[in-house]
């Protein structure tokens, strides 16, 4: 019986990171062939895995090789096949902070551009996703509350570490580590769907009033041509690219135009060589600011395009491609065209190939093993959502 | 002696269905209300653009005798653009339930599927706000964090800057009048804001919060409304957005959205809005089994005065007493 089911198929080649798959259902089971690993046996490659609702959220069942290469069964108990529904913003996955058990802690170095987060665990993240961070005080005066909420881009380096983009070796920053902190202080979460509503407002981390380029902490989904407004309070320096005041005409605002985009800078036209250089070490001293204060900021308000997104093979009219939170590639939403900068709605739902490890019998995981494969894989998939579910 | 009780004689029909279906708990839906209204005409593509032309710059320096006439302005415009999008969802109802069932199931079926639509409409346009506009961190408060709960301060900073940005109030000003415990209300901008905030606002009675019930006159105030501070009209609903645990403490942070008129535009597409679908078993297989009711709408969004709307984001003085 097949009257109301859906099923859907496709293929991708890996990146090596979790594959975000959208679809017009949450599938109920899903199948998957990695082609190379398949077609070219090698030790810990995954050539068949598959998934049932039933299983539960983020595991799995597959076959792995080994380097003979004879191939086994195993399970993925975590980073497996997962659905999702992306249609609300503010949802959170789960808190990373020290328990009563000591674990988990994690830590965040002092550097000018990309401090790095250690974790004690894995964090489970991928390049592209997005953290904030909250409760970052050493001891009462120290530590690195200046980044508590903001959303951040992280860039995966490792299974336990990961960099954010903030200069935080400076003066009023210290070092900050969960394992030492007053009362264990600390946690992060990952901000599940951070941009469902593209272009969005983004957090500015640093304003280069040489090269005009600005980097923000999370994507900003800008493109050429977008007209874009800045918000920065006085503290934070560049208080000249404010859209308001105007002396020259009172109450028209001021905006400017990008010129060059990349997931987390965005350059503007003008010359803002005179303008006051950018300044995230507000408070001075060697302790934390106290108070509150309002984040430097840039939001789109506007395009001066006319066409949707070039041609470059593939459907004839893209849709409008945008940073999802996952990789660190644009992809497609699920609509259809529209003008480059357009205001456009990014909600969805499919599945997520996970980058879990497989574990055969008693043994421990296959570290070396991903059920999306190594980089370059090419990977076949198979989605179904049935009309009878007898469980 | 004998007595005949239920033990022995019991009723045949146990149950008696209450003659009307229970409230279903349904948020008050504040976003669409203050939202600007554009109908995209049928064929007319997939974006509605909008344009606002720019000032010129006042000509404030004087022509002099010279007889030359000064340069001329090229006159500017900004454009802003918004992609239309679809949105649907249904039931597919077996005949056996319509003929068995007997409550009315396509009824409040129907009834269900029509409040799911509104609140979609109404939860796109929250989740746009908040991706989209700029924020205000409360620092008028006192509970230390970042944002602090909301002071006094944090209203007056809120519409002193929709004010100097030259955004349009909603609400003309009530004039007090002489009756025990009224005081006017300033002609206003509307705040969107949390229920779990009224226990903050109460806080500040006294302080320049006037609850919507000390008006001098409650004719303009909308079902929502909970109350003015200086400029600010309060609107409260619980599914307003917050996002837990996410302020520099860890606490709770608050969404609170502050604009003027035309800052938020909804767009439908010809009128594409409210489409209530029913299919007849009839159209589903050889055997007809299965009714399907269905909603669906077409729905854009665009912020059209960036400079008329701040999300004043702010946590809570007071503990969530739990839900």
């Amino acid at each position: 019986m097949a009257e109301y089911s859906k099923m859907a198929k496709g293929h991708f080649t890996s990146t090596g990171g979790a594959q975000v798959i959208n679809l017009p259902f949450q599938p109920d089971r899903i199948e998957m062939t990695n082609f190379t690993a398949t077609a070219t046996p090698a030790n810990h490659g995954i050539p068949f895995a598959w998934w049932d609702v039933s299983m539960g959220q983020g595991t799995g069942l597959g076959f792995v090789n080994n380097a003979t290469p004879v191939t086994t069964t195993g399970q993925f108990l975590t980073g497996g096949f997962s659905t999702f529904a992306a249609g609300q913003l503010l949802q959170f996955g789960p808190t990373y902070q020290y328990t009563n058990s000591g674990n988990p802690t994690f830590s965040i170095s002092q550097h000018a551009t990309a401090p790095v987060v250690t974790t004690s665990v894995a964090h489970g993240l991928t390049s592209g996703n997005v953290v904030i961070f909250e409760n970052l005080y050493q001891t009462a005066t120290t530590g690195m509350v200046q980044i508590a909420g903001v959303p951040f881009t992280v860039t995966v380096t490792g299974a336990t570490t990961f960099t954010i983009n903030w200069n935080t070796n400076q003066s009023t920053y210290a070092a900050f580590d969960s394992s030492t902190s007053t009362g264990h202080a600390g946690s992060w979460k990952q901000v599940l769907y951070p941009y469902l509503y593209c272009p969005n407002q983004a957090v500015i981390t640093a304003i280069n009033t040489t090269t005009n380029v600005i980097t923000t902490a999370a994507a900003h989904n800008f493109v050429v041509g977008q007209e874009v407004a800045f918000r920065i309070p006085t503290i934070w320096g560049t208080t000249q690219l404010n859209s308001l005041p105007n002396i020259v005409i009172p109450g028209s605002p001021g905006y400017y135009y990008v010129t060059a985009v990349t997931q987390n800078t965005f350059t503007v036209s003008g010359n803002l060589t005179a303008f006051t250089a950018y300044n995230s070490n507000f408070g001075g001293g060697a302790v934390i600011p106290t108070g509150a204060w309002t984040f430097p900021q840039v939001v789109p308000v506007g395009d001066l395009n006319t066409g949707g997104v070039p041609y470059s093979g593939g459907a004839l009219y893209p849709s409008p491609l945008v940073y999802s939170g996952y990789g660190n590639t644009q992809v497609p939403t699920i609509n259809g065209p529209a003008i480059q900068g357009a205001f456009v709605n990014n909600t969805s739902q499919g599945f997520i190939i996970g980058a879990g490890n497989i574990k055969v019998g008693a043994a421990g995981a296959d570290t070396s093993s991903h059920l999306v494969g190594a980089a370059e894989d090419v990977i076949y998939w198979v989605a179904y959502y049935d009309d009878l579910s007898m469980n | 002696m004998s007595i005949t009780t239920t033990g022995n004689l019991g009723p045949m029909i146990l149950q008696s269905l209450a003659p009307a279906m229970l409230y279903v708990p349904t948020p008050t839906m504040n976003y669409i209300l203050v939202c600007d209204k554009v109908s995209m005409p049928a064929n007319g593509g997939t974006t509605c653009r909008f344009m606002r032309p720019r000032a010129l710059v006042p000509p404030t320096i004087q022509l002099g005798n010279s007889g030359i006439d000064p340069p001329a302005q090229v006159p500017q415009r900004d454009i802003i653009d918004a992609q239309m999008a679809f949105f649907g969802t249904g039931c597919i109802i077996n005949e056996q339930v319509i003929l068995q069932d007997q409550e009315g199931v396509l009824a409040w079926v129907s009834e269900r599927l029509a409040v799911a639509m509104r609140q979609a409409e109404d939860l796109i346009l929250r989740d746009y706000i908040v991706s989209a506009a700029s924020q205000i961190n409360a620092g008028g408060g006192s509970n230390g964090d970042n944002p602090t709960n909301l002071g006094i301060s944090d209203f007056s900073l809120v519409a002193t800057t929709l004010d100097t940005n030259n955004a349009y109030k909603f609400m003309s000003g009530i004039e007090g009048m002489d009756r025990f415990g009224t005081g006017p209300v300033r002609s206003a901008y509307f705040m969107l804001s949390s229920t779990e905030l009224q226990s903050d606002f109460d806080g500040l009675v006294g302080s320049g919060f006037l609850s919507q019930w000390n008006y001098p006159t409650n004719a303009s105030a909308l079902p929502s409304e909970y109350g003015s501070v200086f400029n600010t009209r309060i609107l409260t609903s619980s599914e307003a957005p917050v996002a837990r645990g996410a302020s520099k403490n860890g606490n709770d942070v608050y969404y609170n959205t502050v604009l003027g008129k035309q800052a938020i535009t909804h767009i439908n597409q010809d009128g594409y809005s409210m489409n209530l679908i029913y299919r007849d078993p009839y159209y589903s297989g050889m055997l007809a089994q299965n009714a399907t009711i269905a909603v669906k709408f077409a729905q854009a969004q665009a912020i059209t005065q960036d400079t008329a709307i701040r999300n004043l984001i702010s946590t809570r003085l007071s503990s969530v007493a739990g839900p």
